[in-house]
């Protein structure tokens, strides 16, 4: 019978993977649904975490016919190999992943008889993505922080098309900002800082001190102007409102700077 | 006045003991009789191992708690029992020999109407050639944190060879189960991590290849099968979680291991793949696997009836069914209740003492036919419950008659905590903290994995190693007797 194959964003792993223990009609069932759904659907390799039958069961397509693991457990590995995979769970996506040249593992037959295999090349690599499955997971857990990132983009798109950029949650604009903070939080400690000095000399000094930090966040912020829009440009899949921020928080930046500076003139300026 | 005599001063020897004097008063006796002048917390024995901590604080004098207790101790090692007593006497007596400084060498028969077997294991070094020195004890090439010498001679090689890092000699660190039979993955996989934590404060974390090898057939199975844990309404597997775990500190492993020979700088192993091989090491922290400490029995004539009262493997038996059989059949029913022992209604075993029906973890052999997995835990908290259930049986069969009624405590029914250190230190400390219930999978009551799943789960985090550190100081503040004991739970 052919089974529903369980696709994101249904989660996998809500239910547990755990060993055949009983190895009966029931199980044989499970297979032959296994295969029917392979065929169906085109597979080269199916566990049954896949329909939604949470045993360590994989089957993998080995020419005209099945090699059936049941309970299998990766015992050696050696090499390493990047290859892009795709599986089922994640439709059309792909990403690359890291995996085992050579491995060996240990699995039961139908039987219940203990059987060992020694796999390289693609074999192996089916093998591992299947068993990620047998413990609830997908390759999503061996993906390396960029990879997943950008598969996680593709995820939101849906497609493996148009994702070659992504969003960053931070931006480099954003530090210049904070940069502009930092200055005109200094100007209104001098600003306040001024009620207690009564000396000429040294309010001369301050507000020396003032016109020159304003001169510095004036250039700061035309900097953040144009380097902002600059920088909204590269990422062009986020740019929603992205140009109108810029000019708003640009205005409101001056505007305090303005401020600040009248409030100077009259406060400081001997 | 009846008389208990406990065997073991261990976790399970040491609650039975001092509840059973507790509850018994002064109307009977409580004997304890262990090899050892002092009690430790091995669970601490990790960081003695890392020379994070000294042997003092993680052992204590048993002179003075049990004198305070009310408790006759003798420190002694149980040699036989003689269950139906002796020609001259029926009175049922144990075989004791002296091991204390003032009194080494000497026998005694102690009497008793009651008697607790917590003996703990015999760490059976000697399975792995060369793993052990040839006469039961550890040999020269390994070390070990089974005890607190054995942490504190750990953490002196670990010194070593740290020095040789920094003058810039690359070491290679092999650490897990010696033979493949083990159990106690848990303090091979604390020590490991322990020693990766240590090894990065010593700024020679990039001179050191460290690699685990370990009997279990998955990495996480800590011979209990595994365990799945609820994050968030999802379900992680202790297979993802450790493996994240080893390749977050950069740590190899190898799995479905048996080691079969040691060697200086060297091992020979043979994997479940039925494939051999060797792996040089410069420092190796190798668990010995347990058996049981070896104790005779003879009935009344003299007849030796060891195989009658323990079984093969030295352990007691209990009220479990020891019926072999396949895995598909294995029920938690199997379980020992009670851990009386089934011939000698007066005997009970408690802790790792006590001979479990079948293994926790899938059985696994190689093609050789070489059995290779984690056999199962029976330490700590379940060791602690087990006792005190122990305990309490006792006392109503000594002061309800023979009648009363068993408690009971299945590894079945029973959940445990364990919370695994992954490094030690106030502020960069890790440790995982896991809970799984029940400890033997009911695949009866709980289809499937065999547990419930709202009550097992696990963290790792900087609040588990504060947690760890509390238990240490809880622990010993319990053993000790110190007022409120009671009321800290095992």
């Amino acid at each position: 019978m052919v089974r529903e194959i369980v696709k994101y964003p249904s989660p996998l792993s809500v239910e547990y993977g755990v060993d055949v223990r009983v190895f009966d009609e029931k199980l044989f069932a499970l297979i032959d649904d296994l295969k029917d759904t392979m065929n169906e659907n085109n597979l080269d390799a199916l566990s049954a975490f896949q329909i939604g039958e949470y045993l360590n069961l994989i089957i993998i397509r080995d020419g005209d016919t099945f090699l059936e693991l049941i309970n299998p457990r990766l015992i050696t590995h050696s090499g390493r190999v990047v290859t892009e995979e795709k599986t089922a769970y994640y439709g059309d996506l792909s990403a690359n992943v890291e995996r085992y040249e050579k491995i060996s593992i240990v699995y039961q037959d139908r039987d219940g008889n203990n059987k060992t295999l020694q796999a390289d090349g693609s074999l192996a690599v089916v093998i591992q993505r299947k068993l990620d499955y047998t413990f609830g997971a997908t390759f999503l857990g061996k993906l390396s922080e960029s990879e997943r990132e950008k598969f996680e983009a593709k995820l939101q798109y849906g497609a493996d098309v148009g994702t070659a950029d992504y969003c960053p949650t931070t931006f480099f604009r954003d530090k210049i900002l904070k940069a502009i903070n930092i200055s005109m939080l200094l100007m209104v400690f001098a600003l306040i800082g001024s009620f207690f000095v009564s000396e000429a000399d040294v309010l001369e000094s301050m507000w020396h001190y003032q016109l020159y930090a304003s001169f510095f966040v004036l250039a700061l912020n035309i900097f953040y102007f144009f380097y902002a829009q600059y920088e909204g440009k590269i990422y062009t899949s986020c740019t929603s409102c992205q140009i109108g921020n810029i000019v708003g928080t640009f205005a409101i930046s001056i505007t305090k700077l303005t401020l600040l500076m009248v409030a100077s003139y009259f406060i400081i300026n001997p | 006045m009846a008389r208990l005599v406990v065997l073991g001063g261990g976790v399970a020897g040491h609650t039975t003991a001092t509840f059973a004097a507790k509850w018994l008063g002064s109307q009977h006796e409580v004997v304890v009789v262990t090899p050892n002048a002092k009690w430790n917390w091995i669970p601490s024995n990790i960081w003695v191992g890392v020379g994070q901590m000294t042997k003092d604080e993680v052992t204590f004098d048993l002179a003075s708690v049990y004198a305070k207790a009310g408790i006759t101790y003798k420190q002694a090692k149980a040699v036989s029992l003689n269950p139906e007593g002796n020609e001259s006497s029926d009175k049922p007596f144990v075989t004791i020999e002296y091991t204390s400084k003032s009194k080494g060498g000497e026998i005694e028969n102690v009497e008793y109407d009651y008697i607790v077997n917590a003996t703990g294991p015999k760490l059976n070094f000697d399975a792995t050639p060369g793993l052990g020195n040839g006469q039961g004890q550890m040999g020269t090439h390994t070390v070990s944190v089974c005890t607190a010498d054995h942490a504190v001679h750990a953490s002196h090689k670990l010194q070593e060879a740290i020095d040789k890092m920094k003058a810039g000699e690359r070491q290679k660190f092999l650490v897990g189960t010696g033979h493949g039979m083990c159990t106690c993955q848990g303090a091979a996989f604390e020590y490991i991590f322990n020693i990766e934590h240590e090894l990065k404060k010593a700024g020679v974390r990039d001179m050191a290849d460290i690699k685990w090898i370990s009997n279990e057939s998955f990495l996480g199975d800590f011979g209990m099968g595994g365990l799945h844990m609820k994050v968030g309404g999802y379900v992680v597997s202790s297979k993802l979680f450790a493996e994240s775990l080893f390749a977050e500190r950069n740590v190899e492993w190898l799995i479905g291991a048996h080691t079969s020979k040691v060697e200086e700088g060297k091992i020979e192993y043979e994997l479940l793949d039925g494939s051999k091989g060797e792996e040089e090491f410069d420092f190796a922290m190798l668990i010995p696997p347990f058996a049981g400490v070896g104790l005779k029995a003879y009935d009344k004539a003299g007849e030796d009836i060891t195989s009658t009262v323990f079984a093969p493997n030295g352990f007691m038996k209990v009220d479990a069914d020891y019926t072999p059989k396949p895995y598909a059949e294995w029920k938690a029913s199997d379980w020992p209740r009670t851990y009386q022992n089934p011939t000698y209604k007066n005997m009970f075993a408690a802790g790792i003492a006590f001979a479990p029906p079948h293994i926790i973890s899938k059985p696994m052999s190689s093609p050789n036919g070489t059995p290779i997995n984690p056999t199962p835990p029976r330490t700590g908290m379940p060791s602690g419950i087990i006792g005190k259930a122990v305990a309490h049986s006792v006392c109503d069969l000594m002061t309800k008659g023979e009648d009363a009624h068993l408690h009971e405590a299945s590894m079945a029914e029973m959940g445990a905590a364990c919370v695994a250190s992954a490094g030690k230190g106030l502020t960069t400390g890790t440790a995982a903290a896991m809970t799984v219930y029940p400890v033997v999978p009911d695949f009866e009551k709980y289809p499937g994995t065999g547990r419930d799943t709202d009550y097992t789960f696990g963290e790792i985090g900087l609040a588990g190693h504060w947690i760890k550190h509390i238990l240490h100081h809880l622990f010993i503040y319990k053993a000790k007797l110190n007022p409120g004991w009671t009321l800290i739970p095992e």
